[in-house]
């Protein structure tokens, strides 16, 4: 009796955790990609993320995605149009703000840059915060899909106890995560873009003398990163309602997930973000729901004590 | 077809090359010997604009070299094959290949050049797939000779190809661009430790001394002279 709704809860667990894990994935993948091809630590990609969400809010309503796909299919539509256009952003603020102190310019700068990227992102990230917070105040939005509320029932799986739900936004979203994942992955993997992307970031003085412009590889990486996180956001706030402040919340998702993967391994950063949903999810069977972003916290405090390079950390093998 | 003239350059305030004229024809092998410092790849840096000059003039086929953006100068036919070999180390054997190929030229005659480079250097098709950074020392530097010759290059430049080669390695690394020169007619401008095997395959050879051109000429005239041949040849 008692053991059926202990299997059901951890059932249900497992599989809010592998949902999120998945949209956890897909935003650390943004991070690990401007981290693993240009070496910057990008303090603003939680309030890109934001702005993502926003970007989402606006597509779906005011810009007709809405009247064009409907309520239910047009939440998701959003979410992945926000990638473009946040590309088209972070394209720029790296052609005008993160190129003077990253890649080739770097020479000249203390520290490498790093000092200078740091304050550079960070001022970024201020700047994103409370511009939203001036645009569109402090009450919450969302694009939530009437899905968010619908869900499959598995089961019953054990006599007439054990079912597990599904939520079918959650589902979606996590679909859609994987397949933007598979889509990047292959870029990077197979596509001239992508072969000339990882030159840039394994050797940028022979990528130069291939007749690659590193700068502008960086760019396209910048964006993509960006890209990517928002399209995360825009899922999120297809089950999850956001205000401005919303990145501070998910940072230490994508830092803890970017770290567990391994600093700069694209895939690493997907298995990474994974792994902090189903913490966080798995926790709730044991911990108070505000208590959730502590156990990722020890989580990752274990894991990185136990394995400091990530799980599919090459730190060792690059030079 | 390369013209350097006058070329001026420093990283601090020290000139690491001064003055220095150097000039290599259309189909021709021009080596340039010099011990450490002499500033030897920085005028190859300088030519692919990774070091900007402070005076002097570059000019490829008459064109302004550098009035051209660096990441440009390899599709105008310059391929540089860095000391060090400086290959990718986490793309593969055929991605690097790949990768020399990034110029339109390299990308147009991809087919018949990779041919070519693994006819050339057979352990780099049975390599194809291994990343660059597990390769022995010689062969990375197969892997950077490739990959310069993949970009279809008018000008291949080559800065110490032998450095940190066992000598019968450094021996065959020769021994192919001799034989690539012979079946291509590439002109080649080449840096060397070995001043012998180098003066022995050049037609025209200059002696970089602390950032100045101290000699030139022809090979056989180098050879021939008493300060080469005690300095650098060791008789
Ligand atoms: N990035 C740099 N910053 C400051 N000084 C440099 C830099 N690179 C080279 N130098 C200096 O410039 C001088 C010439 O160096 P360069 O590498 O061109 O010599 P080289 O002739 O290629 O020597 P080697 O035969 O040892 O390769 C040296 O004194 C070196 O210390
Ligand atoms: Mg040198």
């Amino acid at each position: 009796m008692t053991a059926a709704i202990l299997i059901e809860n951890i059932l249900q667990a497992l599989v809010a955790g592998l949902l999120i894990g998945a949209i956890y994935g897909l935003m650390c993948v943004g991070l690990a990609l401007i981290f693993g091809i240009m070496r910057v630590i990008n303090f603003a990609q939680g309030d890109f993320m934001m702005a993502g969400m926003y970007c989402a809010f606006f597509i779906f309503g005011p810009f007709g995605i809405s009247a064009l796909f409907g309520n239910v299919v047009g939440p998701y539509v959003a979410a992945i149009l926000a990638g473009p256009v946040l590309f088209v952003a972070g394209y720029l603020v790296h052609l005008f703000l993160v190129s003077r102190v990253s890649g080739t310019n770097t020479a000249t700068l203390e520290g490498e840059g790093h000092y200078a990227q740091l304050i550079l992102t960070l001022g970024l990230a201020l700047i994103l915060t409370n511009g939203a917070m001036i645009l569109f105040g402090s009450q919450p939005f969302s694009v939530r899909s009437p899905l968010a509320i619908s869900a499959w029932e598995i089961g019953p799986l054990w006599g007439d106890r054990v079912s597990v739900f599904v939520n079918k936004s959650r589902t979606v979203s996590a679909l859609i995560s994987v397949a933007t994942i598979a889509a990047l992955g292959w870029l990077v993997a197979r596509s001239r873009l992508g072969k000339a992307l990882r030159a840039s970031a394994d050797n940028p003085t022979a990528a130069i003398y291939m007749g690659i412009d590193v700068d502008r590889s960086h760019r396209i990486a910048f964006g993509l990163g960006i890209a990517i996180t928002a399209i995360a956001g825009g899922l999120l706030a297809t089950n999850y309602s956001f205000h401005p402040y919303v990145g501070l919340e998910y940072v230490i998702v994508m830092y803890a997930g970017v770290v567990l993967g391994g600093m700069g391994s694209i895939m690493g950063a997907f298995w990474g973000g994974m792994t902090i949903g189903l913490i966080q999810q798995m926790s709730t069977l044991v911990l108070p729901t505000q208590l959730q972003n502590t156990a990722i916290f020890v989580i990752f405090l274990v894991i990185v004590f136990f394995r400091p390079q990530g799980f599919l950390g090459r730190s060792a093998e690059r030079t | 077809m390369l013209e350097i003239e006058g070329l001026t350059a420093a990283y601090t305030h020290v000139p690491v090359l001064e003055n220095v004229t150097i000039r290599v024809g259309a189909g021709q092998f021009v080596s340039i010997v010099g011990p450490n410092g002499a500033g030897k790849s920085t005028l190859f840096k300088t030519i692919s604009g990774i070091v900007t000059p402070l005076s002097g003039k570059i000019r490829f086929e008459g064109r302004d070299v550098l009035a051209v953006p660096p990441p440009q100068r390899a599709h105008m036919g310059i391929a540089h094959v860095p000391e060090g070999r400086q290959v990718f180390p986490s793309l593969s054997v055929m991605e690097n290949l790949e990768m020399g190929a990034y110029t339109e030229a390299g990308r147009g005659d991809w087919k018949e050049n990779l041919e070519k480079i693994l006819t050339w250097m057979p352990v780099l098709a049975e390599r194809r797939n291994q990343l660059a950074g597990t390769l022995s020392g010689g062969e990375q530097q197969m892997v950077a000779i490739g990959r310069g010759l993949a970009s279809s290059p008018k000008l291949l430049m080559l800065d110490e190809p032998s450095m940190g080669l066992a000598p019968a390695i450094a021996d065959f690394i020769f021994d192919k661009l001799a034989e690539i020169r012979s079946q291509t007619n590439l002109t080649i401008l080449l840096v060397e430790q070995r001043v012998a095997e180098a003066l022995q395959t050049a037609d025209h050879a200059y002696v970089l001394e602390a950032g100045r051109v101290v000699l030139e000429g022809t090979s056989e005239t180098l050879q021939a002279d008493d300060r080469v041949r005690l300095a650098y040849l060791g008789m």
